[in-house]
């Protein structure tokens, strides 16, 4: 009886160390599968070049060195910042007035204008880089047309200094609205004894944003900000198809949309392994560098 | 008494347990559909008009072949890039495909025996129609003395326009002959219409963000990015000569205008061409297609001429795009999905009804007699423009195909831009453009060599 007794308390103890691994397995059975190989497998296929479908060549660095002397890599690398600047000081800016707008006890229909606000997340980049293709036309589309005041018609897609500008206020139009939704729900949850304590201490609406509301986001702005950063340097479908993949001269072109070419349209797959491993580092710095600015890893 | 479906018994609910019985029915659906049948075709497409006009016809060839289950799969765009994916995995690509003149190069790199398409020549002298297609027109579908695709089309280009605005100005464009002429005319009737200071009528509307409307002129002057040999000749005198050329219609004649929007094809240049501020583009019989089909409105307007050639006598057109069909290695039955390939491609049935819906001349010899090509055509008041174009058929010019025009074009696009609009010199552009694609190419080849010393 005793024997027994200590068998089944050793299975439950085993089953016990074992069972947590087991309910999780789907998920690491999968992960290894579909990432952690092909993760694996494009850091090996860095170090090689494709000659022809079957067969590839050892390269050594050859491809990271012949990345770091690719104008056009740079060029792309530098159009994806520029757009991840314009998120972070145009975007995210107006995403959080309107957060502060119709968080406010003021306006009204704020649930109708949240929601429209919110809409243009809900469309397909492919349809809203199809749509500004024909808002930004030079000759016929609406802004040149309408906005008479901006002077002569601007090259929005036709001239080189304005074909990123064109694809960040389009970024901004469709992305704006999801990160106000993130905003107010930060704001929800600032404390409304903080700004009753904020007035008997005499603070105007001002030192109250600065000293109360801003502190009191701060988990929700390094939040955003990160993933912004990361959506942004992994921005493709909306210049690719704004801009007919980065037309004039590459002026639209982004470091994901030049992986694609190398893969896809080139063949080159090992260039385009080498392209995703740089960006990963990339934006491994960039958010690490970022939350660590943020203050996200000080303990409170 | 135990039931699964009661939220009680079953520990986790109703939920998990019916996508289980979903997972286990799909999985099991998905296992049954993949097995192939012996008789199964599958046919990978990419264009919208070219599934439409092959659906239609299927029945027929159900007719002759009652026991073959063909799968037509219209794509669209991305369809290369899942081509590319199922023929490096080798697994999942189609028994035929059709593939664009600009996306056939990726698929033509690397070790022959490692291309993904069968090499169709024996089977076309067998079956007796090598004597029968346009021979240059194989020239974009071949690489090394092999033969990967069947070619769908001829495209020969022509210059169309507003025959309304030029005879109003007092122009008869059947007269002219030359470019040297074109250029005469284009500079009375690109003008100021509405006295705002700015030109709003241009005689021609050329692309300068890419080399579309450059290869047009390139072609037809004989030149090309690549040779028969695959060397490089963008930088040949031609070329350098004929960008200077194209520059100057922007530049220094000032007669045309960039594109509207993204293409020639794009709802902006339709509205410009409709409202009458271009009055000429270069066009392939595809293209008078589409207009027909997405602009009818303008039925009536425009007019055909052979393109203007670059001297007296010389080559009156050019060629822009094209498709192939091909059989990729993994077909299990090559015999099979050459009878669909004849049926689609060389039945004169069905040549007629493309030429109905899409405007395109096949090059098939025997089929250019077809009664349809050489009827009066409403939308072009009347011309008989289908005989216009297989009047052109013997001059059209060869486009050498090449593993590396995807990267070259996407570098000749750029060199474009800079030239016309950054006031580049041809010369210096085209020299540079040259020296990088040679780079890319001989690293290649280095590294291909290396492996074949030291396997």
């Amino acid at each position: 009886m005793s024997n027994y007794h200590t068998l089944t308390k050793k299975f439950w103890n085993q089953q016990q160390k074992i069972a947590p691994y087991l309910f999780i397995a789907p998920f690491y059975i999968l992960f290894i599968v579909f990432m952690g190989y092909p993760l694996l497998s494009s850091l090996i296929m860095s170090f090689y070049e494709m000659r022809g479908f079957q067969s590839r060549i050892y390269v050594g660095f050859s491809n990271f060195i012949d990345l770091f002397n690719d104008p056009i890599f740079w060029k792309s690398a530098w159009n994806t910042t520029y757009f991840a600047i314009g998120t972070l000081t145009l975007q995210l800016p107006i995403a959080l007035i309107l957060a502060l707008i119709l968080n406010s006890k003021h306006v009204k229909g704020k649930n109708f204008l949240r929601l429209a606000f919110f809409t243009p997340v809900l469309v397909a980049g492919v349809f809203v880089a199809i749509i500004f293709n024909l808002i930004y036309d030079q000759r016929s589309g609406i802004i040149n047309n309408e906005f008479v005041f901006l002077g002569n018609e601007i090259g929005w897609l036709n001239d080189t200094k304005y074909v990123m500008p064109a694809v960040i206020l389009t970024g901004v139009w469709q992305w704006a609205g999801f990160n106000m939704i993130y905003f107010i729900a930060g704001l929800q949850g600032i404390r409304q004894d903080l700004y009753e304590a904020a007035a008997v201490d005499g603070a105007n609406w001002w030192q109250a944003f600065i000293h109360v509301t801003l502190p009191s986001l701060r988990p929700v702005i390094a939040f955003v900000v990160v993933v912004s950063m990361i959506g942004s340097f992994q921005l493709f479908d909306l210049p690719f198809i704004l801009t007919n993949g980065g037309e004039p001269a590459d002026a639209g072109s982004t470091i994901v949309m030049y992986l694609y070419k190398n893969g896809f349209q080139f063949m080159r797959l090992g260039y385009a392994a080498t392209i995703g491993w740089v960006l990963f580092i990339l934006i491994a710095i960039i958010s690490i560098a970022q939350l660590k600015l943020l203050g996200i890893f000080r303990e409170e | 008494m135990l039931n699964p479906f009661d939220r009680d018994s079953f520990p986790i609910g109703k939920a998990p347990i019916a996508m289980l019985i979903l997972f286990m029915i799909s999985s099991i659906l998905l296992l049954i559909s993949n097995k192939k049948k012996d008789n199964s075709l599958e046919f990978w497409i990419f264009a919208n008009t070219h599934y439409d006009e092959y659906q239609a016809r299927l029945p027929l060839f159900n007719q002759l072949y009652p026991d073959v289950n063909v799968e037509l799969i219209n794509f669209g765009g991305t369809m290369h890039d899942k081509l590319l994916t199922a023929l490096l995995s080798n697994f999942g690509a189609p028994d035929i495909v059709e593939v664009e003149i600009t996306s056939i190069g990726r698929f033509l790199k690397g070790a022959i025996e490692e291309i993904g398409f069968m090499d169709l020549r024996p089977l076309l002298e067998n079956e007796g129609w090598m004597h029968d297609l346009i021979p240059n027109r194989f020239t974009p579908w071949s690489y090394n003395g092999r033969i990967y695709g069947i070619p769908h089309d001829l495209h020969p280009v022509v210059l169309l326009y507003r025959d309304d605005i030029f005879k109003t100005a007092g122009f008869d464009l059947t007269k002219i002959n030359t470019w040297d002429e074109f250029i005469n005319v284009g500079k009375e009737v690109t003008r100021d219409t509405d006295g705002d200071g700015n030109i709003d009528q241009f005689a021609i509307v050329l692309d300068n963000k890419t080399e579309s409307d450059y290869f047009n002129f390139l072609l037809q002057r004989g030149g090309g990015f690549f040779d028969e040999n695959g060397n490089v000749v963008i930088d040949s005198d031609i070329a350098i000569d004929t960008l200077e050329f194209y520059s100057s219609l922007f530049n220094e004649h000032k007669i045309a205008t960039p594109v509207y929007g993204t293409w020639h094809g794009h709802p902006s240049n339709f509205a410009a061409m409709q409202d009458g501020k271009i009055l000429s583009i270069l066009a392939p019989d595809w293209y008078v297609g589409i207009l027909k089909s997405q602009v009818p409105q303008m039925a009536g307007k425009w007019k055909a001429i052979p393109m203007p050639s670059w001297e007296e006598g010389g080559r009156r057109t050019t060629t822009r795009g094209g498709t192939m069909i091909g059989i990729t290695k993994q077909c299990e039955n090559p015999d099979l999905a050459w009878k669909l390939i004849e049926f689609t491609y060389f039945n004169k049935e069905g040549l007629a009804n493309r030429f109905e819906t899409t405007m395109i001349i096949p090059p098939i010899k025997s089929a250019l007699d077809l009664p349809i090509f050489h009827e009066p055509d409403e939308y072009l008041g009347g011309q008989r423009i289908g005989k216009l174009f297989i009047d052109l058929v013997p001059d059209i010019p060869p486009r050498y195909q090449n593993p590396y025009w995807s990267e070259a074009s996407d570098l000749l696009n750029n060199t474009i831009f800079e030239v016309v609009t950054e006031n580049k010199s041809s010369r210096t552009a085209l020299i540079d453009l040259a020296a990088t694609v040679r780079i890319i190419i001989s690293k290649d080849q280095m590294r291909w060599s290396i492996k074949e010393k030291n396997p």
